[in-house]
């Protein structure tokens, strides 16, 4: 049988990986609703990181206050202002 | 051969991972031109550090069959001994609550900059600060 | 598109090879760690310890024990921290009212189903807040993060319904500033509450103080009719989620102003003087 040991590390390295994409796509987008809805993917990667490492306290903060109120917030200022960057 | 202990190897991928991103959030602070993007890419780089923190607090299981516990007791009537196998089992719980402050703490601060780059743009008409700093003088 | 893929392929091969190098070198100690420190090892062998009344808080969840009663002070001004953020905020906006509504209020919002699956599930996300926030000391869970969840409520009936609608239900900005004041009021008395008992009956006794310590032999109950409370930390973690569900309802509130009503009020203003 595998080492269940391993199998909890393997996944927090791919997470890593996936989380690392997710943020560079965010940078780089010219488009500022795409970028946040990049964010909030990189954020969720990053509660599955912290529930892996057994921090239940800061799953519970971190999905409603990154996934839910920083987007909410950062889309209500996108409307009002601009919605592309410009070069 | 090639003789590398595995679990050593998929560690320093996580930490390199969470390295290359505080990188990446940087250079989005300095140079895009858009104030909204920067609140963005300051939002991943406070997360990624409160990362940091909390992977320092893992350690390795006793044995295959023991994995390691949240800091949560789980029995209300205890004898000594389960307080001793539960303090030798557990995470350290001293990072998460220092980064349950930080979090707090950063979000404070995010929320009052959309209130500044709301005003600024009420007052100037774009966001983008290369347009803001010829304006100025 | 393209310079995008080859930037990605890069970074993560540039991640996987080199931390094979790293890992082949050698770091000169084990990674991860094989025991926690010795402070951690205190502080989980006496946040509930009925064999040692002296230095013990009585509450199994070792997190929110160090958070309210070990390092109480640090909690104590973060929640100053994050209420004088609110406060810039409203100053920020202050004298901005919005217009009555033109139509009828019913009419605004999206379509009828989503009306009536919203009206379902706000009752579920208050109640599973409430539950977060007031076992905070027996689950994980606590103060801040049942007032996170509990503040999505109003967001989402801003959002679908209007934000008239919300106003009728009297959810007003003054409203919430009064609740916000109650949270904070509610945990500077409980911080003093030990040191009042303390002074009445003439014994020692300190500010923040949870169960009895050496020296100062008087404290709060821990258990309340067989059930477990732990002390303070129950009323911590009640008015905290007050203060943090009123302080983000009022961000909500002062956003979702239409920007036309704020642009003229500015332009009144600007033309008085």
């Amino acid at each position: 049988m595998i080492d269940p040991e391993l199998l909890v590390f393997g996944l927090l390295g791919f997470l890593g990986l996936v989380s690392v994409v997710a943020t560079y796509l965010a940078i780089t987008e010219k488009n500022l609703i795409k970028a946040v809805l990049y964010s909030a993917i990189q954020s969720t990667v990053y509660a599955f990181i912290y529930y892996l490492l057994m921090a239940p306290d800061i799953v519970l903060v971190y999905v409603p206050v990154a996934v839910g109120l920083y987007p909410a917030v950062i889309l209500f200022l996108i409307h009002k202002t601009e919605k592309e960057e410009r070069d | 051969m090639i003789n590398v202990d595995p679990i050593t190897y998929l560690y320093t991928v996580l930490l390199l991972s969470m390295a290359v991103n505080l990188g990446i959030a940087l250079y989005g602070i300095f140079y895009r031109p858009s104030l909204i993007k920067k609140i963005i890419a300051l939002t991943i780089f406070s997360d990624t550090a409160n990362t940091f923190a909390i992977i320092i607090g893992y350690t390795r299981w006793a044995s295959p069959s023991k994995p390691v516990q949240p800091p949560v007791l789980t029995k209300l009537n205890v004898t000594r001994q389960d307080i001793t196998e539960f303090a030798s089992n557990a995470v350290d719980p001293l990072p998460q609550a220092l980064v349950l402050t930080a979090i707090v703490i950063g979000l404070a601060v995010t929320l009052f900059l959309v209130f500044l780059t709301l005003q600024i743009y009420r007052l100037y008409k774009t966001t983008d600060v290369r347009e803001i700093a010829r304006l100025r003088g | 598109m393209n310079g995008r893929i080859i930037g990605i392929v890069v970074i993560v091969l540039f991640i996987t090879l080199f931390s094979l190098v790293i890992a082949l070198g050698g770091l000169g100690y084990d990674l991860p760690m094989e025991r926690v420190r010795l402070i951690a090892r205190t502080y989980l062998s006496i946040a509930y310890n009925p064999f040692n009344r002296n230095y013990t808080v009585m509450s199994p969840e070792v997190v929110t024990s160090i958070v309210w009663d070990f390092r109480g002070l640090d909690t104590l001004f973060e929640t100053v921290v994050f209420y004088l953020a609110i406060i810039g905020s409203v100053v920020l906006a202050r004298g901005l009212k919005s217009s009555p509504p033109e139509k009828k209020i019913e009419s605004y919002g999206l379509s009828l189903i989503v009306k009536t699956v919203t009206r379902i599930t706000i009752g579920m996300i208050i109640a599973i807040a409430a539950s977060i926030a007031l076992h905070g000391h027996l689950t994980p869970g606590g103060g801040f993060q049942g007032g996170a969840v509990a503040a999505i409520a109003p967001l989402l009936v801003l959002v679908i319904f209007s934000r008239y609608y919300l106003e009728n239900l009297g959810v007003k900005k003054n409203v919430m500033l009064a609740i916000r004041s109650i949270g904070l009021l509610g945990i500077g008395l409980t911080g003093f509450s030990v040191l009042l008992i303390g002074l009445f009956s003439g014994v020692n006794a300190y500010v923040f103080q949870n169960q009895p310590k050496p020296g100062a032999p008087v404290g709060l109950p821990y258990k309340f009719n067989g059930a477990l409370i732990s002390g303070t930390l129950w009323f911590f973690n009640l008015f905290e989620m007050m203060a943090v569900a009123a302080g983000f309802t009022i961000v909500f509130l002062l956003l979702s102003i239409p920007e036309r009503d704020v642009l003229e009020q500015l332009k009144e203003e600007a033309d008085k003087h």
